[in-house]
């Protein structure tokens, strides 16, 4: 009987302790989750006003005319961020691979260094490296120096996720390949590519999302347009510039604009996210029963 | 070419020539020798196991066969692997076709994660070339019907590879290495990761096949050596200390060191 | 390093020894009642059912090892030849018996001589010694001298049995009596040889032939 007690006690305290902690833990996370429900709320607040069909396909109107939207912006997002996938997605992947493949290699180990140094780089002075060049060599902005800007930030990106993901696939499955007569450059790229293949995409997602939000190096290549782009080698706007652009302007009209741009590009922002890891939970792809 | 009288002691090929011979394989990594000068002749046609305490080379040994061990770093290689009178370590020979003739099962069953059974079956062939979708309907079904898989997939060989039991996947990786109808295949402890019902399987599909193949087994289990294989050999330390037919092994070993082993007097 | 099977060996081993002992005791006592006139048919009898009691056990235990323990190399040449030699020790306890029962048949022999038997005899136990102590010692070389002694035991009855269709006694019974005698201590001899032999089978793998 006294045992019994005894246990009781120290129950009690201990399921205390535990409950104090639990609590403590959640707040911490909720504190953590609190600057991005803010800010999603903020925009949300202030940007659906400015919300409607319209304002996605209609080009902006002059200050104090009613209607407009942002179409331009979003097609030069698109465009610049599809020139940064074409040059970024290409040198990455195959970095990647080299960097996985063959480790043991000088100009490998070399490369991977510059690598994680070029990801860690300031992104504004990426621009200002695609101004000295593309911009005056062009002697315009446009919407070539920023999808090239863009893509120099998303290499570095793009080949260390690669490199993750080929890492990740287990030697097992190299070594059946090869044990099948199967030369290795084959191995890589058809049973080790395959097999990453869900890592690879995430990362290319991933790195397209954090390409399709910066601002700073696109002040310096793109620059900024009201229309549509016909020419890749004219200005071009985009969502992130607008945001800026039209936020510091002294009009309250432009700042519901830029709160409704900043929204759809949250939108896009979280649904890149959310494809990511749902695609993540279909194609996990390595599991053994 | 071949002197018989390297093999002299327990092996006595009665005129036949042996699939492969192994002449003075010193193998290991770095500065570590883990084979320290093996000569072994593998018979054609049959299972030859090769057990030993963990760490005496037995799988070093193995992967010496089908070119394997040298892709590790600092993996060294030096002797003679002989398959069919031909070194397969020579200059003139690609790595890449010694081991389309002798294929190889891994000890914890490795089939291709992103691929179906039927492609993981034909995934030699496929990535070969042979692209005839006769051809390679086949020899899916060939290769499956010699693992023993055929009866339990046929229904539905479109579906993931990993959807199957640790035993199934394991004759799958049986078939897709049959499927590029090697001459030789290397099984390295392919029952460890399974349970009895699912090793006496893959024991009974090695004995049917050894009707058409050579194979050599690498086990830590003698037991499964004494049930399946015709030729036991014996490694301890790098060294062969004993090679001859199970049954002499098991019932009149004539080595102490063989004795103790096999009677489990080991420490 | 002990292990789990050694200790089913062990009793394995001590079973056959104590087959052994009981076994040459029977036939030693049988042999020496016999000679003095005297039958102990009923002791004997009870040795010979306690021999075969021993013999069960040492199957059942061999099989229980085998079973459970996959033996290998000398372990099972180790078994199995326990198995063949408590058949052995089995019989000789059976013969024993079957001996003292001669002399109930015609319960009075003292008349016959005995130079021939007790010779046999002297031959017989001894090689029952010398197999036991074979066996015991794991020695191979007593063991083959069991074997070669065989023979001689053979030689003997055969002489006997010339003796008696040429040259017959005057006493029936001796005659009759002294070759059934003879053939059991034959048979006896034969096994002994048999049991020295199992011992270098179980310790070099081989038949000593």
């Amino acid at each position: 009987m006294q045992e019994y007690t005894f246990e009781k006690i120290t129950s009690r305290s201990r399921t205390l302790k535990n409950r104090i902690m639990n609590i403590l833990i959640t707040l911490s996370a909720l504190l953590a989750l609190t600057p991005l429900i803010l800010i999603i709320a903020d925009a949300v607040i202030q940007g659906m006003p400015a919300l409607s069909l319209s304002f996605l396909f209609s080009t902006p109107v002059p200050v104090g005319y009613q209607g407009g939207g942002i179409a331009p912006m979003i097609q030069g997002s698109a465009i610049m961020v599809a020139i940064a996938s074409l040059i970024s997605i290409p040198i990455g992947v195959t970095a990647g691979i080299f960097f996985s493949e063959w480790p043991e290699s000088r100009i490998s180990t070399i490369s991977s260094f510059s690598n994680d140094v070029l990801a860690e780089f300031p992104t504004m002075v990426i621009g200002v490296f695609a101004y000295a060049t593309v911009v005056l060599a062009t002697g315009t902005f446009s919407a070539l120096a920023g999808g090239i800007a863009l893509g120099i930030i998303m290499i570095p990106i793009v080949a260390r996720t690669a490199e993750e993901s080929l890492k990740a696939v287990p030697n097992s499955v190299k070594e059946a390949s090869l044990a099948l007569g199967i030369p290795r450059w084959k191995t890589v790229i058809y049973v080790v590519m395959s097999t990453a293949k869900g890592g690879l995409i995430t990362g290319i997602i991933l790195s397209i999302a954090r390409a399709a939000g910066e601002t700073a190096p696109l002040i310096l290549t793109a620059g900024f347009s009201n229309s549509f782009v016909s020419n890749l080698l004219n200005p071009a706007g985009s969502i992130p510039y607008l945001i800026y652009y039209y936020g510091i302007s002294p009009y309250s009209s432009w700042h519901a604009i830029a709160w409704g741009a900043a929204l759809i590009l949250i939108a896009i922002m979280l649904s890149l996210s959310l494809a990511v890891r749902l695609f993540a939970k279909v194609r996990t792809g390595l599991e053994v029963a | 070419m071949m002197k018989e009288d390297v093999f002299s002691e327990n092996v006595s090929l009665q005129g036949k020539l042996a699939k492969m011979y192994v002449v003075g394989l010193r193998a290991g990594y770095g500065k570590e020798i883990i084979l320290k000068g093996i000569d072994l002749a593998i018979r054609d046609k049959s299972i030859t196991a090769v057990m030993g305490p963990s760490g005496c080379g037995k799988t070093t040994l193995l992967r010496c066969l089908n070119r394997l061990h040298e892709l590790s770093s600092n993996a060294f290689v030096s002797g003679k692997v002989l398959l069919d009178g031909v070194d397969i370590y020579s200059k003139q020979v690609d790595p890449v076709s010694v081991r389309r003739k002798v294929g190889m099962v891994f000890q914890k069953p490795n089939p291709f994660p992103t691929m179906s059974i039927f492609e993981n079956t034909v995934a030699g062939l496929r990535l070969t070339g042979i692209k005839d979708k006769e051809k390679l309907n086949a020899a899916a079904e060939r290769s499956l019907r010699l693992a023993f898989l055929w009866d339990e997939v046929k229904d539905r060989l479109d579906r993931p590879a990993t959807s199957l039991s640790g035993g199934q996947q394991q004759r799958l990786c049986i078939a897709r290495a049959l499927a590029i109808e090697p001459e030789v295949i290397l099984m390295d402890e392919p029952c460890s990761a399974l349970d009895p019902v699912a090793t006496a399987m893959i024991e009974e599909a090695m004995f049917a096949l050894k009707r058409q193949y050579t194979i050599v087994l690498v086990t830590h289990n003698s037991q499964q050596a004494a049930r399946v294989s015709d030729y036991t050999a014996f490694l301890y330390m790098g060294e062969l200390i004993e090679y001859g037919q199970t049954k002499q092994i098991f019932e009149n070993p004539s080595n102490e060191l063989t004795e103790r082993y096999v009677t489990g007097k080991f420490g | 390093m002990t292990r789990l099977m050694d200790i089913g060996l062990e009793k394995l081993s001590r079973l056959v020894l104590d087959m052994a002992d009981l076994a040459e005791k029977s036939v030693v006592s049988s042999l020496q009642s016999y000679l003095a006139g005297k039958s102990n048919t009923q002791q004997l009898e009870q040795w010979s059912q306690e021999l075969r009691r021993i013999q069960d056990e040492i199957g059942e235990l061999s099989i229980e090892m085998i079973a459970r323990y996959q033996p290998v190399a000398s372990d099972l040449r180790f078994i199995k030849a326990c198995m063949e030699i408590a058949y052995g020790f089995s019989r000789f306890g059976r013969y024993a018996y079957d001996i003292s029962e001669v002399l109930e048949l015609w319960h009075d022999l003292s008349r016959c001589r005995q130079d021939e038997l007790k010779e046999m005899i002297g031959m017989v136990t001894n090689m029952i010694r010398m197999s036991v102590e074979a066996f015991a010692k794991r020695d191979v070389q007593l063991g083959l001298q069991v074997f070669e002694l065989d023979d001689k035991v053979d030689s003997l009855f055969r002489k006997s049995m010339e003796r008696v269709s040429l040259n017959p006694s005057q006493i029936p019974e001796c005659d009759i009596s002294l070759l059934l005698v003879m053939r059991y201590l034959e048979r006896i001899a034969d096994h002994a040889a048999y049991i020295g032999e199992t011992v270098s089978y179980v310790v070099t793998g081989k038949s000593s032939i």
